[in-house]
């Protein structure tokens, strides 16, 4: 009886879950006709008065002249703006283990059961796979439960690329919707990438510097070359050859299609591009804060780069005595230039999240872009289609075009006015509302 | 063995006594204090300085020591060292530097020095002959002691004793202490570390103020005193007779150290003033001296000029301030002139980069009626050279401790010699 209780516990609570996002889908009829609004389609012209139609989940028209299907919802858009819904490119969210999202545990003793290095010996070189969780998948671990998927919704956001963010190979990316009535229905498409930290680690751990990671990356890498070919042949000829051990962290990393590798400063961004022109694998940069003085270097490497909306600023909690050094105040002024940089530069960018608590804060952030002298447009595709180009699923996710998935941001004003609301997103062709405004946290007190 | 004996036979006049008088000619006195005389002659008796002059009339069958080509300076002062406290640092029987708790102002260093330390001959070689060695740990560390570079016991080398409180003053840092917590973490919330830094100073007002009562106690005579050494040692500095020595590095410790000082009524010394330029027209206005630590450091900030340690000394002396140089060493004490030398190569006026070695000691120590000069009357604490002692290639020839000539033998020569003959 009481393993009964125990196990009855928290499926009241998913049945209440599931409850509660129920309530918040306004309704759910399967065909919506958003008309007389102006369609920001990104891939396509901008269309100042244009009807878009939605069903099944998936769009069905768009444009100027289309009709209202007798069978569809219609949505009154005059005075509104529809855009592509916006992806997050490099997040958490759906996810909640602790044990996939905590950094890197500088401590052997807190090392939890998903690291591969032996229990207690700390790990001594690359064959103990120190802090790597490559076979982790976004997809097995998102949570229709995550209270962030609400929030980030409500700041007009439709999707996400989601990963374990733990240790050096962190784990496979999956990119996800930002609601369903399952937890499987969230995933878009998986895996989409390796998420690769350069997250230092103990003094008595392997790799405790830099060249250490380096190496660590390069070698695990290698690895996985070698271990493909090995099953390669091993399968043309499985009688005369002794069978590759099979290695999770391996079969992790050649599961994904591309790796993220992290560059934030002028200097890891060419030592990045260096790395990634001898990889054979696509390579994916994120961070990119210095890219306003390094466009060219990118451009010049073809990686396409995932820039943290994160700018940095001083620490609230800095000493006041404590004075910035130029290269510090640099960054702080310039970084919100670099996407406009990399725009002329000709760099294919998203855009990501990279740790904002208040998701009304990123599009303030990208605002702060737009002034730095990015282009509204560019702005606009770095938080939609190309996201969906850098991780291969520009099929289905990014504009507003026939056949792709119906995730869809409705705004009253442009994007990057700061007056602008949302005033609801399709996601998957279910209309959700944003949450109501949460009043400033001093007034709470 | 022949070499021994050649050891016996230069030791020999000390040992007599003898050597407590002499006369020294034919040599470029640098008085410091007084000038210059290209052909000199300094006559000492019974360890002070006699006379000194051009030509001096002497009585018969006094030594002489002949100073053809050669200069003769005060020996050089360091101001703040771990000579003879500090052998070796990570070994643990070696270190007799620091103390377990906050408040140690009754820990002498004096009856700790090691005499027989390997640092102090090599200390000596380049013309150090005194110097000021400091407690460390805590926040009261202890009384740092000025002492002769040389003597079988400490009760030898003592010049004074209690030559100053050192206090450490509170430090508020936000920043990781180390470079790998630095990337690890993000260090303490400003708002915290305030609140320890305050904590720590009322800590401090706390204890000067416990010693105050102890004062007032004392003196009335009241009944159930009950003697303490921590507080009983406390008495000197509020008495004013023992300066502090303040070791504040940075503008706001420098700020509040000064506000400190204000406050309690008492007399410092400010070490380690790496800031010290901010608050120069402070320091001078307040009379409060100065000991520099080592030219031969970073800038502190990313964006300081290279040079800011190298200019700090001669920003001191545009601004007024004394100031003495500090090695804040053991093994590196010897680089001391190289210090002052360094800050004249940045601006500081030789002679004032002299004085920071010698005579400034002498009287931020308190001890300038016996050192820090070539006078009549003072100790005869000399170094003979053949050149400008903060040159490097410079030779000390000589050195003399109260007029006792001192053994310029020293570790690293010894292994210079016994590397250059090996076959």
């Amino acid at each position: 009886m009481r393993f009964l209780g125990v196990r009855a516990g928290p499926r009241v609570l998913i049945v209440l879950a599931f409850w509660a996002a129920a309530v918040l889908r306004a309704d759910a009829p399967a065909v919506y006709a958003i008309r007389n609004a102006r369609i920001v389609t990104v891939s396509g012209p901008e269309l100042p008065k244009a009807t878009v139609v939605v069903r099944d989940g998936l769009i069905e028209a768009v444009g100027e002249d289309v009709a209202v299907p007798v069978d569809a919802w219609p949505l009154e858009g005059e005075g509104l703006t529809v855009y592509p819904g916006l992806i997050d490119g490099l997040s958490t969210l759906g996810i909640t283990d602790e044990s996939a999202l905590a950094p890197a545990a500088a401590r052997p003793s807190s090392r939890s059961s998903v690291t591969s290095s032996p229990p207690g010996r700390p790990a001594a070189g690359p064959e103990d796979r120190p802090r790597t969780t490559s076979w982790l998948n976004a997809a097995d671990l998102v949570r229709i439960t995550d209270r962030r998927l609400e929030s980030a919704r409500s700041a007009g956001f439709t999707t996400a690329v989601t990963f374990p963010a733990r240790g050096i190979f962190a784990g496979q990316g999956a990119v996800i919707n930002l609601a369903a009535a399952r937890s499987g229905g969230l995933v878009v498409a998986s895996p989409v990438a390796q998420y690769v930290s350069f997250s230092s680690g103990s003094f008595s751990e392997f790799p405790g510097s830099l060249m250490g990671l380096t190496s660590y990356v390069r070698q695990l890498l290698l690895d996985a070359g070698y271990y493909r070919s090995a099953k390669a042949r091993y399968e043309k000829n499985v009688r005369d050859a002794a069978r590759p051990v099979y290695d999770r962290a391996l079969e992790g990393v050649l599961a994904a299609p591309r790796i993220l590798l992290p560059a934030q400063t002028r200097t890891q961004i060419a030592r990045m591009t260096h790395f990634a022109a001898e990889l054979n694998v696509p390579v994916v940069l994120y961070g990119v804060h210095d890219g306003y003085r390094a466009a060219g270097v990118i451009a010049k490497a073809g990686v396409p780069v995932l820039v943290s909306l994160k700018w940095p600023e001083k620490d609230r909690e800095a000493d006041p005595e404590d004075t910035d050094s130029l290269r510090v105040l640099e960054l702080r002024a310039y970084a919100s230039s670099t996407p406009h940089a990399l725009a002329a530069a000709g760099v294919k960018f998203g855009f990501y999240s990279g740790g904002i608590e208040r998701p009304g804060d990123i599009l303030r952030n990208v605002r702060r872009a737009v002034d730095a002298g990015l282009d509204r447009a560019a702005a606009v595709r770095a938080l939609t289609l190309s996201t969906a180009e850098i991780f291969g699923v520009a099929d289905r996710l990014g504009s507003i075009e026939r056949g792709k998935i119906a995730n869809l941001l409705v705004t009253r004003g442009d994007l990057f006015e700061e007056r602008m609301k949302v005033e609801y997103v399709l996601i998957d062709g279910v209309k959700y509302l944003p949450l109501p405004e949460a009043p400033p946290r001093e007034e709470r007190q | 063995m022949k070499r021994l004996c050649g050891l016996l036979a230069a030791a020999l006049p000390v040992l007599a006594g003898a050597g407590d008088t002499f006369l020294l000619r034919n040599v470029a006195v640098h008085t410091v204090t007084k000038g210059d005389i290209a052909n000199g002659a300094v006559y000492v008796r019974d360890g002070k300085i006699a006379a000194v002059g051009a030509r001096l009339n002497l009585p018969k069958g006094v030594r002489v020591i002949d100073g053809a080509g050669q200069h003769l300076w005060p020996g050089l002062i360091d101001s703040g060292t771990s000579l003879g406290l500090n052998e070796i640092r990570s070994i643990r029987e070696s270190a007799d530097l620091s103390e377990i708790g906050d408040y140690n102002p009754q820990l002498r260093t004096l009856v700790a020095i090691n005499p027989a330390s390997d640092h102090i001959p090599v200390a000596r070689a380049n013309g150090i002959a005194a110097a000021i060695t400091l407690p460390e740990g805590g926040v009261l560390a202890g009384q740092a002691a000025l002492v002769h570079l040389d003597g079988w016991t400490w009760e030898e080398m003592d010049i004074a004793r209690a030559a100053a409180l050192h206090l450490r003053f509170p430090v508020l840092s936000t920043r990781p202490s180390s470079r790998f917590s630095r990337e690890t973490s993000r260090g303490t919330p400003y708002t915290d570390a305030r609140r320890e830094y305050r904590r720590k100073l009322q800590a401090l007002e706390d204890f000067f103020e416990q010693a105050r009562r102890y004062r007032k106690a004392k003196v009335a005579n009241a009944p159930g005193f009950k003697p303490d050494v921590r507080l009983e040692a406390m008495l000197p500095v509020l008495e004013g007779t023992v300066p502090v020595l303040v070791t504040a590095s940075r503008e706001r410790a420098i700020r509040d150290a000064l506000e400190f000082a204000e406050k309690e009524k008492i007399r410092i010394i400010l070490a380690a003033a790496e800031d010290a330029a901010r608050l120069a027209p402070e320091l001078k206005a307040k009379n409060i001296p100065v000991i520099l630590g080592p030219t031969f450091r970073l800038p502190r900030e990313e964006d300081d000029p290279y040079d800011a340690p190298f200019t700090l000394p001669a920003e001191m002396h545009k601004a007024g301030v004394k100031f003495a140089f500090a090695s804040f060493s053991n093994q590196f004490a010897r680089n001391l002139p190289y210090q002052a030398a360094n800050a004249v190569a940045f601006g500081l006026p030789y002679e004032e980069a002299i004085k920071a070695v010698t005579i400034n000691p002498a009287e931020i120590w308190g001890v300038a009626d016996r050192l820090g000069s070539i006078e009549e009357g003072k100790w005869a604490t000399l170094i003979v050279t053949d050149g400008d002692p903060l040159e490097t290639r410079t030779q000390i020839k000589r050195m003399f401790i109260k007029g006792r000539a001192v053994d310029l033998d020293n570790k690293h020569k010894r292994l210079y010699e016994k590397y250059l003959a090996r076959p």
